[in-house]
């Protein structure tokens, strides 16, 4: 049976880690990730698990340190905020590029400046082209499910690719849940040993990895590394199913909907806000309203066809961005849902933007984005140019 | 035939040359007269197949040693690191090995650019860590492989691209730092100083290294670079011997604290010996190449007191 324990967001993570043995760990502590680490490091130095611990002097050795020893073969994990990503960008676009599935939690901070340490998926969003699978979260069991799933999906052999758990700091890594602790054996079950055959770095069977590489072998590897993105749609949504199957929690894949197969409107959400936009499309519903939600959970691959799919036929949409795009005056994800419509968009979708460096996006401000798609849908509103800022004092 | 197997054996230094097989591959394209590949050549035949070594980006990551498309230039496990995370990567590497009770060698040779400029941080922190990897610098005073670019390793009064002589300024401004002896602040298990123009102290020090299980070994050469400084290929050696016997760059080691000199330089011959053979350095004043000897005289008696504790 499931153990039930009552732990943080970042607790939750690092019994996830713990349960996929990893071999070789490596990181270096930052606000909000920072209990991510000493919970991890304490259960090995209690004996929970053989696995080697570095500790290293930044989060660009840490990195460096996981891309070697995943080169000689080991199973391998980390996590890291905000200017911690920025610094272990060099090695981070690396680690995808040499192919190697090592799994980072990436506990969403801020960028400054301004100085600040508190919440939002900038800092992960900004990276999203560098070549890792990006998952988003919304509760604590989440983080621990998408923790053993992770590894899963990083090395199965169509993927190889590296993946980011993303979930919101302090929303998710310092509030308490009840999470269940998924049962050693059958991780070990589902989680087979990471063996690589595509790159190792062995003496007993010399490679060269990376050597000079002129442009058309390099074009090669990245139309495979593109390939293997796609290829990695249909691994997570595999990897979910099998998960539901043997431990009973399905997140739906790479989106999750709610309330959304009768809707006429749809918010579409990424991380923890969407726990307060259930409550949000709940009072709605109940004054008539039918609206539904979209959760956006792989940001890397991107949900194009999915996407497509849930707004075909709706009356209008909005973006909830905790996040900006500098140069597009609106959310990053907002321009991703409008790429991946395209010509398929038919209806008004709004961009809207708000709960920043930590700030509360309450029910009332969602409510508020609800009332604008819904006076979109009715021809009372126009898409606008900018983001609609979803701002304190400003609900009605 | 393998290095550690050959130990137990009294060889010379040149039948030890003759046995090991080379580790490189035949054709890489070094310039004329480097000593950097000689002093690598010699290293790996010495460390021998049970070895992963890491080329950072630098003059022997440019003539290919790691290798070009889809042909490795070593008969080794060889890769690129960035510029900036060689003793991160491997100190990865070797916990892995170690993680699976398996003894490789895992070693770096690296440029200064990639050991005491960019990579600085990384090779601290893996030196304090207590990686046991072996680090190899070849030290040839800056970014010669992109075109003489001057690092931390400089010396004052270089002539490089970056530090260019011309009416208002005449070279680098400051002195270049002092890299194995940092290393060696940092207590770990090795440091050796090394030069290609002793061969036979390099082999016997690599040795050394090999044999440390309790931390970083580090070992710093000296290469003189025949393109880069300004002199003919076939002096090479001449130039680094010159280093030598002026106190300019003196031959040590450090085990677990106990710096021993490797050779005593009792009767220096003056630093303008070396400086004068270089043509990064033919605008120096009298009073610049006296500052340089001071250098040279402070940095020796220190080490002569270290020496003696």
């Amino acid at each position: 049976m499931e153990k039930l324990v009552v732990v943080d967001g970042n607790h939750a993570a690092a019994l996830g880690a713990l349960l996929c043995r990893p071999d070789v760990v490596a990181a270096y502590p930052i606000t909000p990730q920072t209990p991510l680490v000493e919970h991890f490091t304490q259960y090995i130095a209690d004996g929970a698990l053989d696995c080697a611990i570095l500790e290293p002097e930044s989060e660009h050795s840490a990195m460096s340190i996981l891309e070697g020893a995943s080169l000689a073969g080991g199973r391998t994990f980390t996590a890291t905020s905000s200017q911690g990503l920025a610094l272990m960008y060099e090695p981070y676009f690396r680690a995808s590029t040499m192919r190697l599935p090592i799994v980072m939690d990436i506990v969403n901070r801020e960028m400054i400046s301004p100085q600040t340490i508190w919440g939002g998926p900038q800092d992960s969003l900004s990276v999203r082209d560098a070549g890792w699978i990006q998952i988003y979260v919304e509760d604590n069991q989440e983080i621990l499910d998408m923790n053993v799933q992770a590894f899963k999906i990083a090395e199965h052999k169509d993927v190889l690719l590296p993946v980011n758990i993303c979930f919101d700091g302090f929303y998710l890594s310092h509030m308490t849940e009840g999470v269940l602790v998924c049962e050693q054996e059958k991780v070990d079950a589902f989680l087979p040993k990471y063996l690589p055959e595509h790159v190792k770095l062995d003496p007993e069977r010399p490679m060269a990895v990376d050597p000079l590489t002129p442009g058309a072998y390099l074009q090669y590897y990245r139309e495979l590394h593109m390939q293997a993105m796609d290829n990695a749609k249909k691994v997570i949504q595999q990897v979910n199913d099998e998960f539901a199957q043997l431990f009973g929690r399905s997140y739906g894949g790479l989106v999750d909907t709610y309330r959304l197969e009768d809707a006429d409107y749809v918010l579409i959400t990424m991380g923890s806000l969407t726990g307060t936009a259930r409550v949000a499309v709940d009072y709605a519903r109940q004054k008539g309203v039918k609206v539904g939600i979209l959760k956006l959970r792989s940001i890397r691959p991107f949900p194009k066809e999915l996407v497509q799919q849930y707004l075909k036929g709706r009356k209008a949409a909005g973006v909830v961005d905790r996040n900006v795009s500098f140069g597009w005056h609106c959310g990053i994800t907002y321009l991703e849902v409008l790429s991946a419509m395209g010509g398929a968009l038919n209806m008004p979708l709004l961009p809207f933007i708000g709960g920043l460096g930590g700030e509360d996006l309450t029910i009332e401000l969602l409510a508020k984005a609800i009332d604008y798609i819904v006076a979109a849908g009715k021809g009372r509103y126009n898409t606008p140019q900018q983001a609609i800022w979803l701002v304190k004092g400003e609900e009605e | 035939m393998r290095a550690a197997e050959m130990k137990t054996i009294k060889m010379s230094a040149t039948d030890k040359m003759l046995a090991y097989a080379d580790m490189v591959a035949p054709g890489i394209t070094s310039c004329e007269g480097c000593n950097v590949e000689l002093t690598m050549r010699t290293v790996l035949k010495v460390l021998g197949p049970n070895t992963i070594v890491a080329i950072p980006p630098g003059c022997m990551g440019g003539v290919q040693t790691v290798g070009w498309e889809d042909r490795m230039g070593t008969k080794i496990p060889v890769f690129f690191p960035l510029l900036d995370n060689t003793a991160s990567m491997l100190g990865g590497i070797k916990k892995y090995y170690e993680h699976i009770g398996r003894h490789v060698n895992v070693v770096a040779f690296a440029g200064d650019g990639a050991s005491v400029d960019a990579g600085f941080q990384a090779l601290s922190g893996a030196a304090e860590r207590g990686d046991n990897i072996i680090y190899i610098c070849y030290d040839n005073e800056g970014y010669m492989n992109t075109g003489f670019q001057r690092s931390g390793s400089t010396t004052k009064g270089s002539w490089t691209s970056t530090t260019p002589v011309g009416a208002a300024h005449k070279g680098k401004k400051t002195h270049r730092k002092d890299a194995p002896m940092i290393m060696a602040m940092h207590d770990i298990p090795y440091v050796a100083t090394a030069s290609p123009a002793y061969i036979p102290d390099l082999i016997a020090k690599v040795e050394k290294a090999m044999q440390v299980r309790d931390g970083m070994a580090y070992i710093h050469v000296y290469n003189a670079c025949s393109t880069g400084w300004g002199y003919q290929p076939c002096k090479s050696i001449d130039i680094c011997r010159r280093s030598v016997q002026t106190r300019f760059y003196p031959l040590y080691e450090v085990e677990h604290g106990k710096f021993k000199l490797s050779l005593d330089i009792k009767q220096p011959k003056p630093v303008k010996d070396f400086l004068n053979q270089l043509k990064k350095f033919r605008h120096l004043s009298e009073s610049d190449i006296l500052e340089i000897q001071e250098l040279v005289d402070r940095r020796w008696n220190r080490l002569l007191g270290l020496c003696q504790i």
